[in-house]
């Protein structure tokens, strides 16, 4: 190809990727950058107009004794890890059982959607009638069966578990959607030759859906534990971090210092470091995915 | 065609009804849109009921327009923040707690009353909520003698003692005037799960058990600050006082509470008291309206209230939990002066009135003592005027709310029992402490409690 030619190519890439990088700049780093500067600053609101005192690293290095932080990320992990775990063993063992049942699919995928339909705030409400130590349904049905009530989410050893029990209800038919598409599309005559060959069920599903479901299994797990560490809606209705921190997570915990109690530049320090974590998560998570599909 | 008698009669009528009516329209019209239409952001507290009441009666009377932005208390609070911090406000009247309202004077926001319209004065009839309404520039501090006017008190929010009156008679009680007795009646009317001798605000959120803890405090003669008016910003909330104040506090939790205190709001406390569940409690005066509605309440004619009981040598305390209405700088001449227009008119009697039958507390002493505090339904308001020389603020810096989001984990974290009530005092008091420190405050604390 003439030089000439091929250098217009090459320069009209640049070209066409202009806006986008024009949008990223403007929606995701300007943002960023201003976060970053606002993390060196103590803002304070005087006449006015805010002053800004630079304040080195001085947030950063105070996030280390901060008990909310603490106490938020490990309930975050806990939430994470317990939450979505039951979500993707629940979500694909669903698919699974309903991928071939032909009668009234429309009418129970549709059932099973539901609870992502419904907006947070809904949900706040119909998960915090229901836990309500003195009328709500859970209660009522444990002392049908003669058992006691409790407050779920009044009691410290079980608020978190309340809250994870929400999540799982509120996000398992998005893990089952996904893993459902997954399991619908899979080659069907792969399935056909491993009975031929005489696998049992348990074979067929070890050696043969799990391989090929892996990299929906994985894309699945880490949008959820992107979702499950930003979880904050949840916390904010139902238990509002309490009691004490045991429900504290560190989306709750930005907020709180960021906007409760007005402090931009040590709010600043937190989102920044809780998105260096987060990025770090997803770039580990991506690469364990790829080794797994290649090794298996 | 020449036109008969009749008909030039007749057109002269026309005439003159068609220019009456448009003279009528015009004088309406003009009468209607006296001033630019304004837009409140206000939050979604028991009291709100009674002032919308007021802003429908307003629109009426006057035809001028008045839009309500309602949010929830913490998100009111940061709308207003966003308004008053961008080059053009988007409210006309913030609605502003007395937890946040240091750090909106402090921030220099707002615009003095003084400065849209110097004739305009606070009624001497309006309750002075110590002096939060006036604010004084060069010594940070809240002073009607030296301040300007920012605001009117739009709501007279304080606690007061449910108590089920009902069960009072029964028992042959008499109404508390220290904690030590309140104790004492609730452990007779305490039967759980049926009821609890008295309900809480235990949970740690935006405002809860900060604000519940507040007259146990004072009332015990401690403080957060040695002297805060004096700009002295020592912390003494872990003085033997304040723990004596917390003791009884979480001793009444857990003697005559429900089983987790710590898990119970406002919102959690009117529902007790409105369910028949709880015998005491010591919400806002704003949770009133509640109380007597069929359509709410299980308990209707059976509650009453009184003043706050006192601790050992101590006075009633209870804590402001009032809303000023301001208006900001940020904002055009023409809206200024219709918020003022508003402010101006929810100071009258006849608006007070409409707010005080809606079951919500007036700012007007006058319409407190009123025929109207006759009414069965209006029986709080004695109470009401009885507690008008004690109610305390919480704080006058704009620190305030990191110093209530330390109070709210830490005292919730004594009534859970995570921790005793002398290592909860001793953690606030470090904590605080700092937040002054970093703020350039003359600070210190006294030594810890053992």
């Amino acid at each position: 190809m003439d030089a000439h030619l091929l250098g217009d190519a090459r320069r009209w890439r640049y070209y066409a990727l202009a806006p986008a990088v024009a949008v990223y700049l403007l929606l995701t780093a300007l943002p960023l950058a201003n976060l970053v500067a606002m993390s060196l600053h103590d803002i304070r609101w005087q006449g006015g107009s805010a002053d800004w005192q630079f304040s080195g690293i001085r947030h950063f290095a105070e996030l280390g004794g901060d008990q909310l932080i603490r106490a938020g990320i490990a309930n975050t992990v806990v939430f994470a890890i317990g939450a979505v775990t039951c979500e993707m063993l629940i979500g694909f063992f669903l698919a699974l059982f309903t991928s071939r049942v032909v009668t009234g699919r429309v009418a129970y995928r549709t059932i099973f959607l539901l609870p992502i339909l419904i907006p947070g705030i809904v949900i706040g409400a119909i998960w915090k009638l229901m836990y309500n130590p003195d009328f709500g349904v859970i209660n009522q049905l444990l002392s049908l069966a003669g058992l006691p009530g409790r407050d779920w989410l009044g009691e410290k050893n079980l608020a978190l578990a309340s809250v994870i029990v929400v999540d799982i209800w509120h996000w398992t038919p998005f893990v089952f959607l996904l893993l459902l598409a997954a399991l619908e599309s899979l080659p069907q005559d792969v399935f056909e030759a491993t009975r031929v060959d005489g696998a049992t069920a348990w074979q067929e599903l070890r050696y043969v859906t799990l391989p090929m479901m892996w990299p929906a299994i994985a894309v699945t797990l880490l949008f959820r534990l992107i979702v499950s560490f930003k979880v904050f809606d949840e916390v904010y209705l139902l238990t509002g971090g309490g009691p004490g921190t045991a429900t504290e997570v560190v989306s709750f915990t930005i907020y709180r210092r960021f906007f409760t109690e007005d402090r931009m530049g040590y709010g600043s320090a937190i989102s920044l470091v809780t998105l260096f974590v987060l990025a770090l998560l997803i770039v580990l998570a991506l690469y364990g995915s790829r080794r797994f599909s290649k090794e298996t | 065609m020449e036109k008969t008698g009749f008909q030039r009669q007749l057109v002269g009528i026309v005439f003159g009804v068609g220019v009456a009516a448009l003279l009528a329209f015009a004088g309406g019209a003009a009468h209607a849109q006296k001033v630019a239409p304004i837009t409140i952001v206000i939050n979604q507290s028991p009291w709100f009921g009674g002032f919308s009441k007021a802003v429908e009666a307003y629109e009426r009377e006057t035809a001028n327009k008045v839009t309500l932005d309602v949010n929830p208390f913490a998100g009111s609070a940061e709308k207003q923040r966003n308004s008053v911090r961008s080059r053009q406000g988007q409210f006309d009247i913030l609605v502003m707690n007395s937890t946040w309202l240091a750090e909106f004077y402090h921030g220099g926001f707002l615009t003095p009353l003084g400065d849209i319209d110097p004739s305009f004065k606070l009624d001497p009839q309006v309750l002075s909520y110590d002096d939060t309404a006036y604010w004084d520039a060069k010594t940070k501090s809240n002073n009607a003698r030296t301040g300007s006017l920012y605001g009117v008190p739009l709501n007279g929010n304080i606690q007061l003692l449910f108590y089920r009156a009902d069960l009072y008679q029964q028992a042959g009680l008499k109404v508390p005037e220290t904690w030590d007795q309140l104790m004492a009646n609730a452990q007779k009317l305490h039967n759980p799960p049926s009821i609890y001798g008295m309900v809480f605000r235990g949970a740690r959120s935006a405002s809860d058990i900060s604000y519940d803890w507040m007259p146990y405090l004072h009332s015990h003669n401690g403080a957060i600050f040695k002297d805060e008016k004096a700009g002295d910003f020592t912390v003494t909330i872990n003085s033997p006082e304040a723990k004596k104040a917390l003791d009884t506090y979480v001793d009444l939790t857990r003697k005559v509470g429900p089983p987790n205190p710590g898990s119970y709001g406002q919102a959690q406390v009117i529902q007790a008291l409105v369910t028949g569940k709880a015998a005491h409690g010591t919400p806002v005066i704003a949770a009133w309206s509640q109380m007597d509605d069929p359509s709410k309440s299980a308990v209707v004619g059976k509650i009453n209230v009184a003043v706050l009981p006192r601790g050992p040598g101590g006075k009633p305390s209870p804590t402001l939990g009032h809303f000023i209405g301001a208006i900001p700088k940020n904002i055009p001449r023409d809206r200024q002066v219709a918020a003022l227009a508003f402010l101006k008119w929810f100071q009258t009697v006849q608006a007070q009135q409409i707010v005080a039958n809606a079951g919500a507390p007036p700012i007007r002493k006058d319409v407190l003592e009123s025929e109207l505090s006759n009414k069965p339904e209006n029986r709080w308001m004695k109470a009401m005027v009885d507690s008008a020389p004690y109610p305390r603020s919480m704080y006058t810096v704009p620190e305030g709310p990191q110093i209530v989001s330390v109070l709210e984990l830490r005292l919730n974290q004594a009534v859970i029992g995570e921790k005793n009530t002398a290592e909860a005092l001793n953690t606030i008091a470090t904590e605080i402490q700092e937040i002054m420190r970093k703020g350039g405050y003359k600070t210190g604390k006294l030594p810890d409690l053992k």
